[in-house]
């Protein structure tokens, strides 16, 4: 268990070859089998032992859940304890007055809490992560209530829940089937939350929480992905409400608001996104205080105590800790063994050039043109029979009533050329962008692509279509490898990846799915020339990378349109040439790029077409040197 | 009727100061200071134990407070600030204050014994006759202060510099630090107003519940949904959020049964989280026009 969790806590870095798996497979067998040993030593031991490892069991699960949302997707639920009740009172009401079978009321306790959860979610992430915490703890305030006040919950006092049914004679040699069923409960939790945190699904997770408008232009729900997260989350709080209900007295004491707090400080205490860290901090959560059996006012002030050192102290918690001084400990051992990685710089920049010519962009171009097979995944071929790629209307937005920031705009955008889209700050650039790409519903207006009309679809269906975009200030999921980020732009590409995910390591489709994107991922890292950053995560790595991976996880889905919002802000003129290098190829393959940017110079001499926007309306636009020779132009935009 | 609504507004005086303690704290740190009750129970038990050793009850009430005030002051500086410091945007204060709140709770029990113990009284128990309704006078003193210290607090929020820079610390502290502002500072001054405001809160209702180390789970929690009510904009948004609370508990233990104001309030909360997720007294929120036309004629009267 602790070796599969330690790789999975480092998340899916680029260890891809066949053996590294199948050493990370062969790991989490043995992990598996060692804790399987462990369960049927707990079943076999005294009831002091069953009943902390029984309780252990279940706050396991449920900081295995509660991590899903708050560590993956940074949601910190306080309703955990709410949705627990929920379970744990429906078993013992419908086993008690309605005589349900129990093994019928698990599956019936998981897809009713998991359904709870869907509702809650959907509610409460409308506004913002703290709103989402406060309702959820206000659920769990109200379920405390209903569970206190009303007669069929058996008020303070609580109920007398089930017990659960012994082994079969035959099964008997497996000592006591609660603490089996319990341990083979959070060992199915936590392998499914392995499963998603091995899966492509992980790092477009951890850009919705980190870089959200990144994973909605890659074409994920995000919206959608987080209340299902939430759903899946609860179901898992549902089957250890179940199995909590086995456990003797069931009381509203036992799901107040400060066990979902309690949760929190499980999964923070042990170690937030990291698999294995909230089954330790549950358990030591849990056996603690029995085991250290002092005053029990002195054993809350010492809890009160722990909370605050940890926090304070080690934010990342217990794992967190043992993972950096591991990182550590291995850069220590590269460094003396002279293993340390060479610094590189941008690989692509020449030595000797000096500021960057329009010549030389030119010359960029030409080069490109020249070996055009090195774009990944061609797409379809331009056919050129005159269908715009990007054909906009008449297009009216804005952002609140009254100015309208986009007015009456055309735009079109021929199929397999670079088109420049320029003007002063505030003419409505990115936006008329936001709204090709999706991000954005215009207000009037149609917007074409290809031919078909998309004004009303949403950004998932762009993409699918092949609409992809960068953003002008770089979001990437810091803390993941740059192969990894760029693999988020596939997300489209490949079918029903999330709802596969907690059965990724597994499937074989997972397996051959994952082998392909990884490769396209590199491919892409190589196409924009970054392909030795492909293991650094993105927090190290200097601009030019981050753009240029960028760069590569829109491209990689093998786009047939791809919006660039000032790629070449922050670049040195060494990189900005390499870009637009990039670009070239780009169009010699059949995609359409659709460029913002400041420096004319670049536009100029690498766009076919220009539009020219100010204050929301279209200034000129036309063939480049055309506009450039616009007299309106140089007055709004050059300046002379 | 009157009854209700006057008896309301003097219990829902304490959960507007505790909310206001909320809110204020969140307003300029974007953090909940879940210890805000336990400040409370601070304020009861020390008041409680000075008042014992045989000074005047003015003494101990003023040491009560004080004592709150240096409390949620070191609550900020021992688990607040280092967690920010690491990052400013984790929520790892959750499990931080909730830590203090332990401490707080359960040293009290350990000093003072899980027991209520007598606290001092103020003013004499003289009643108070508005109309058909009968106050204590205690209860009066209550509403007055709550409702005077929530004017005051909007006064300095918006009209003195003290109160636009905590604006802007709330805003965005690097920007409000890197034009000179003192982030450290005003947050200090927000969690001393936090326990001050907690503190005067026990002092108001030390008299009725005793001085118990538990006060503060309860009263801290309905503080917090006092906030909800109103609306974390506006520190005073708690105040109106508390009041209406105090009010609409009364009225269901009056109207539904005596154990109504139990669950009745959440049910409010939800009714409001899920209308009116920014609360009903925030800025620019859709029913706070319509509520507070409502609500004129009962400011008013008090």
């Amino acid at each position: 268990m602790r070796n599969g969790a330690v790789a999975g806590g480092r998340g899916r870095d680029a260890v891809s070859d066949a053996g590294g798996l199948s050493w990370r497979g062969t790991g989490t067998v043995a992990a598996v089998v060692a804790y399987l040993l462990f369960a049927y030593y707990v079943a076999h031991g005294s009831l002091y032992l069953q009943s902390l490892i029984l309780v252990a069991a279940i706050f396991g699960i449920l900081a295995v859940s509660l991590d899903l949302v708050a560590g993956v997707t940074g949601l910190y639920s306080l309703g955990h304890a709410g949705l627990f009740a929920i379970a744990a009172y429906a078993t013992t009401i419908l086993y008690n007055d309605h005589h349900w079978n129990l093994f019928v009321l698990l599956p019936v306790s998981i897809v009713g809490v998991g359904l709870v959860g869907l509702v809650l979610g959907s509610l409460s992430l409308r506004v913002s992560g703290l709103y989402f915490a406060i309702t959820t703890f206000v659920f769990t305030l109200v379920v405390a209530v209903v569970a206190s006040d009303f007669r069929f919950t058996g008020g303070f006092s609580g109920l007398i829940g089930p017990i659960f049914p012994d082994f079969p004679g035959s099964l008997s040699w497996a000592g006591k089937s609660l603490i089996w069923c319990a341990m083979v409960a959070l060992l199915v939790a936590t392998l499914l939350s392995l499963g998603i945190r091995r899966s492509p699904l992980y790092a477009v997770l951890l850009a919705i929480r980190d870089a959200e408008p990144f994973a909605a232009a890659a074409g994920a729900r995000t919206a959608l992905v987080k209340i299902c997260l939430f759903g899946v989350s609860a179901a898992m709080a549902g089957a250890a409400g179940w199995l909590f209900s086995f456990q003797g007295i069931i009381s509203p004491g036992q799901f107040s608001w400060s066990v979902s707090v309690n949760i929190l400080v499980m999964v923070i205490l042990g170690g937030m996104n990291t698999t294995i860290g909230p089954v330790l901090g549950a358990a030591f959560i849990t056996i603690f205080p029995v085991q250290v059996n002092i005053n029990a006012f002195w054993q809350e002030v010492l809890f009160g105590g722990l909370f605050v050192t940890v926090i304070t102290l080690y934010p990342a918690g217990f794992l967190g800790f043992v993972y950096a001084v591991g990182r550590r400990a291995s850069r220590l051992v590269r460094q003396l063994t002279g293993r340390s990685p060479q610094p590189v710089s941008l690989p692509v920049v020449p030595e000797d050039t000096g500021p960057v010519e329009i010549a030389a962009v030119e010359a960029a171009a030409r080069e490109g043109a020249e070996h055009p097979e090195a774009v990944p995944a061609p797409p379809a071929v331009a056919d050129h029979d005159g269908t715009p790629a990007v054909d906009c209307r008449g297009i009216v937005f804005a952002y609140s009533k009254g100015t309208p920031v986009l007015n009456g705009v055309d735009f079109v955008v021929k199929k397999a050329t670079i088109h420049g889209l320029i003007g002063p700050n505030g003419s409505g650039k990115t936006t008329l962008v936001d709204l090709i790409a999706g991000r954005r519903r215009p207000l009037r207006g149609t917007i074409a692509l290809d031919g078909e009309q998309f004004e009303q679809a949403g950004q998932p269906a762009r993409a699918r279509h092949g609409v992809m975009r960068t953003f002008q200030a770089a979001v990437l999921v810091r803390q993941l490898p740059a192969l990894d980020n760029v693999a988020v732009g596939l997300y489209s590409r490949f079918p029903r990846i999330a709802l596969r995910a907690p059965f990724w390591p597994v499937l074989p489709s997972g397996r051959r799915d994952g082998r392909t994107m990884r490769r396209n991922a590199r491919e892409a890292l190589d196409f924009v020339g970054a392909r030795e950053w492909e293991r650094a995560r993105v927090a190290d790595v200097p601009h030019g990378v981050e753009q240029l991976t960028q760069l590569a996880a829109a491209c990689v889905a093998g786009p047939s349109t791809i919006i660039l919002d000032e790629p070449l802000a922050g670049l040195s003129p060494k990189e900005v040439e390499h870009v637009a290098g990039i670009l070239v190829e780009l169009k010699t393959a059949g995609v359409s790029v659709i460029l913002i940017e400041h420096q004319p110079r670049f536009v100029f001499a690498l766009c076919d077409e220009v539009t020219v926007l100010n204050a929301g309306e279209v200034v000129a636009t036309g063939p480049a040197a055309q506009v450039r020779a616009d007299a309106r132009v140089r007055e709004v935009y050059l300046g002379q | 009727m009157l009854q209700v609504l006057v008896s309301g507004l003097a219990i829902g005086a304490i959960y507007g100061l505790v909310g206001m303690g909320y809110a204020i704290v969140f307003y300029v740190t974007r953090v909940i200071n879940f210890a805000e009750g336990q400040l409370l129970m601070v304020a009861v038990m020390v008041a409680a134990a000075i008042a014992r050793s045989g000074v005047s009850p003015v003494i101990a009430v003023l040491g009560g407070i004080g004592a709150a005030v240096v409390a949620g002051v070191a609550t900020y500086l021992l688990a607040v600030r280092p967690v920010l410091a690491f990052d400013r945007f984790s929520f790892a204060w959750l499990v931080s204050t909730l830590g203090v709140a332990l401490i707080l709770e359960n040293i009290a029990a350990i000093i003072w014994g899980p027991t209520s113990r007598p606290f001092p009284t103020l003013l004499a128990g003289t009643s108070v006759h508005i109309g058909s309704a009968t106050l204590t006078l205690q209860e009066v003193v209550t509403i007055a202060v709550a409702v005077g210290l929530a004017i005051v607090f909007e006064v300095v929020r918006t009209r003195t510099l003290f109160g636009k820079v905590g604006m802007a610390i709330a805003f965005d502290p690097e920007m409000a630090s890197a034009v000179g502002a003192n982030a450290t500072l005003v947050a200090i001054v927000a969690f001393a107003l936090g326990g001050l405001l907690a503190g005067v809160g026990g002092v108001m209702i030390g008299p009725i519940t005793y001085a118990n180390p538990y006060l503060g789970d309860n009263y801290g929690i309905v503080g917090f949904v006092a906030l909800m009510i109103g609306g974390t904009e506006r520190p005073v948004a708690a105040m109106g959020g508390g009041l209406l609370l105090g009010v609409l508990a009364e009225g269901a233990n009056h109207f539904i049964n005596t154990q109504a104001s139990d669950w009745f309030p959440f049910v409010v909360v939800v009714a409001i989280l899920l209308l009116v997720p920014e609360g009903l007294f925030s800025i620019g929120a859709p029913l706070r026009s319509l509520v507070r036309s409502v609500l004129k004629p009962r400011t008013a009267s008090s």
